[in-house]
């Protein structure tokens, strides 16, 4: 919660519940949609849209993660199966359903693949949440890393792969990504879909978050004997935040399929579980705010590393070679850094440069 | 205030190296060819990735040296993509803004994954990865590699044991041999050629057992080897990097297997005896191309240039993957020229049409099968030389001629599996 803007007062109770409070805010959110909508999609090359992708998924898949782990303090380290399930689940739909002419006709095959992969990644989700209405900390950290192995390593490798004799990496043919008439089949395109998952994901998860259900996810957060005490079914939330976190994990995964029209296992790896976690450590622990900073920084800063490095590259190539050890170890040192001497991540540090300007220019 | 101030002068170099990186990455010269290089120095397959690497700067300092592309120099864009598939998405688009004429991949896993944007983009994209799902050019038109298929090496491999080891057992002649494969199967690379190496082995009339899954990891394999030695297999087919394969072979050693080995190419190298040990006594694989410092043609320049560009690498270290490396930049290299000559046009389709598809029994001098690709065919050869590690050394136990055995399948059946 910020401070409001020096001067600014509230009178009313729809003021106070107001998602953007000043004409500040609305203007600078105006602004924002503007660079996201409309100048990145006419401005930015290929690259540039790759690297945005690769944000806009970052996000997807650690919107799960902080929704778990952030808003209602259940440790999960295997987020990735997730993300697994639903771009297994997308492809497969897309791929072995034999969808009447007028369904694919109408390009309808992959939004409905993509609301089906977000349920069955929720539902999956939620099995392996069912362990939290036992054990927590370290335990809930076991089961959930066992959804990872379970999920990718077993059945996705074993037996999901193998359907329709492909082998192990599945392509969609050009064209089969599309909804209605409009064809995902470049990165500007992609782009487009991704920034409007986003909107929507973010839009529906701060919404619940300050609802009913994401106040009692908040409070088994803080304190869950507290909560039970106080009447929240501890187990029925807890569930329900795995089968959320799973339903925008599917989403992340069925997004992912229109980025490169081909998976396999090897694209969920655990590393990319670690990787979500490390998003929201150093973005900020329980702020929405947090999972966007937290993955901008992870990829963008990565990037620019590369390109940093690349003046040098001249004098020592080998450099370029060696960036992904230094890149390695950049992401270790960041996440000690931050715990160390950040430990409420970046979306602090924007907080409290707001209220800095806000309090202005009385910020004492 | 001394910790702000170093801060600002870190921020601020940090700036000055940014705003010439992006200085250094504006169009190449027209008399330069930009080439981009995705290669895994860190990742799962990094015990054979880190040499392929080296090669592949050797061999594209060796082609400048030599005048580049008819005069025109490459400049290489090499990058550790770690093994990671949204890396090597987000790398191969940064080749993309750089111009580059075509790409050096690595891995199966990433450049199945990236067939499908590369035959949109139509930018040749040579890869480490052997793979057949690439080699029909209905599918893959630009996804090449100098070297013969996954598939085509496993049918080999299996042809060579069962034409010149089957007949020494004493079962022979009273039951079926008994085959097993041992791959990690959540990796292309490593399942790539299974269904082909099946299929050989049910016409040839083998017994085949269940499949053993041995990550590329793996450090300990006894649970596996366990499980093999209840169905008691004559051969097993190794289909990982080396480090795997070396030690499955030493627990199959150690519990007393008896079966022989085969072993895929990236399994099969100098450094498989010596972490093997006596385990790797009698094992056999696929070679691509020479060993380090065997007497081929081009050996000479691949060891100077190993020698001139990476001084810090002791020459006993090198492997066959620096060969590998060469082939795979010899061979785009030589495309590149014939396209160039054939008008000057350095587009995706002219590198394909003109270069690729313009080589007939091309020798790259490092010991590869002669390299043929057609409009209609992209597996580069049909030869496939199977050696074996006995007392000390590598020897050639037959060079199996899958296309010649079976002209018929070949033509017919065997296209991109």
């Amino acid at each position: 919660m910020s401070y409001l803007p020096c001067g600014v007062y509230h009178e009313r109770y729809s003021q106070d519940h107001a998602w953007w409070q000043t004409n500040f805010v609305r203007l600078k959110m105006i602004v924002l949609g503007l660079v996201v909508y409309v100048v990145m999609p006419l401005w930015a090359d290929a690259y540039y849209l790759s690297v945005a992708n690769m944000v806009g998924y970052t996000v997807l898949g650690a919107l799960g993660v902080q929704l778990l782990i952030g808003f209602c303090g259940q440790v999960t380290l295997g987020h990735a199966a997730f993300l697994a399930v639903g771009a297994y689940t997308s492809t497969l739909l897309i791929l072995q359903v034999p969808w009447p002419a007028f369904l694919l006709d109408a390009g309808l095959a992959y939004p409905i693949s993509i609301l089906a992969a977000a349920l069955v990644a929720g539902v999956w989700s939620l099995l392996f949440g069912l362990p939290s209405a036992r054990v927590k900390g370290f335990y809930l950290i076991l089961t959930t890393m066992a959804a990872q192995f379970i999920t990718v390593d077993f059945v996705i490798t074993q037996y999901v792969s193998q359907i329709g004799g492909r082998g192990q990496a599945f392509s969609l043919p050009p064209g089969t990504i599309k909804i209605g008439p409009w064809v995902i089949d470049n990165e500007r395109n992609v782009y487009l879909l991704m920034i409007i998952l986003v909107t929507l994901t973010t839009v529906g998860l701060a919404n619940l978050l300050r609802s009913r259900v994401g106040r009692a996810w908040i409070a088994i957060r803080d304190n869950d004997i507290a909560a039970e005490t106080m009447g929240i079914n501890i187990v029925k939330y807890k569930l329900l935040a795995f089968f959320t976190a799973g339903f925008i994990g599917g989403i992340a995964g069925a997004f992912w399929i229109s980025n490169l029209a081909a998976i396999s296992p090897e694209h969920f790896p655990w590393s990319w579980s670690l990787w979500l976690v490390g998003v929201i450590l150093i973005g900020g622990v329980g702020s929405l705010y947090g999972t966007f900073f937290g993955s901008l920084f992870m990829v963008v800063i990565m990037e620019l590393l590369t390109f940093a490095v690349m003046s040098l590259g001249g004098a020592y190539p080998e450099l370029l070679m060696r960036l992904n050890f230094v890149k390695e170890s950049a992401f270790g040192l960041a996440i000690c850094g931050f715990l160390l001497f950040e430990p409420n991540g970046l979306a602090y540090r924007w907080w409290q440069i707001k209220n800095y300007f806000n309090l202005w220019p009385f910020s004492y | 205030m001394k910790m702000f101030r170093f801060g600002l002068l870190f921020v601020a170099a940090f700036i000055a190296a940014l705003v010439s990186g992006f200085a250094s990455a504006a169009p190449p010269g027209a008399a330069e060819i930009v080439i981009g290089s995705l290669n895994d120095m860190t990742g799962a397959t990094s015990d054979v990735g880190k040499d392929y690497a080296l090669g592949i700067a050797e061999a594209i300092a060796y082609v400048n040296d030599q005048g580049g592309i008819n005069g025109k120099r490459i400049k290489l864009y090499q990058f550790d993509y770690g093994y990671r598939i949204p890396e090597a998405l987000t790398k191969y688009n940064l080749f993309k803004k750089f111009g580059a004429k075509a790409i050096l991949g690595w891995g199966t896993g990433d450049t199945e994954s990236l067939s499908p944007t590369i035959t949109k983009d139509k930018i040749p994209y040579v890869s480490a990865s052997y793979s057949a799902h690439l080699t029909d050019p209905k599918k893959s038109p630009f996804n090449l590699f100098f070297a013969t298929d996954y598939s085509t090496n496993a049918r080999a491999a299996i042809t060579a044991w069962f034409d010149k080891k089957w007949p020494n057992h004493k079962d022979f002649g009273t039951r079926k041999p008994r085959f097993v494969c041992s791959y990690m199967f959540a990796s292309p690379y490593c399942s790539a050629p299974i269904k082909a190496i099946k299929d050989q082995a049910t016409l040839l009339g083998f017994e085949i057992g269940p499949d053993h899954d041995v990550s590329l990891f793996a450090l300990d394999t006894k649970s596996q080897v366990l499980a093999m030695k209840q169905f008691n297999p004559d051969l097993v087919w190794h289909g990982n990097t080396t480090m795997s394969v070396s030690a499955t072979l030493r627990d199959a050693y150690a519990l007393g297997l008896s079966a022989n080995h085969i072993i895929n190419n990236w399994g099969f190298d100098e450094n498989l005896p010596r972490l093997a040990g006596e385990a790797a006594e009698g094992a056999m694989g696929v070679t691509v191309c020479a060993f380090y410092g065997e007497n081929v043609p081009m050996m000479k320049n691949i060891v100077e240039y190993a020698k001139k560009i990476n001084p810090g690498v002791p020459q006993d270290k090198r492997l066959t993957r620096t060969v590998q490396g060469w082939g795979a930049v010899l061979v785009l290299a030589d495309a590149l020229k014939r396209a160039d000559k054939a008008g000057g046009d350095l587009s995706g389709p002219a590198i394909l049409e003109k270069g690729f598809e313009t080589m007939k029994d091309l020798e790259l001098g490092i010991g590869a099968a002669p390299v043929t690709f057609t409009a209609t065919d992209h597996r580069p050869a049909g030869k496939v030389n199977i050696y074996e590690w006995k007392g000390g050394k590598f020897t050639l136990v037959e060079d199996v001629d899958v296309k010649g055995r079976w002209p018929e399948k070949w033509a017919t059946e065997w296209l991109g599996w």
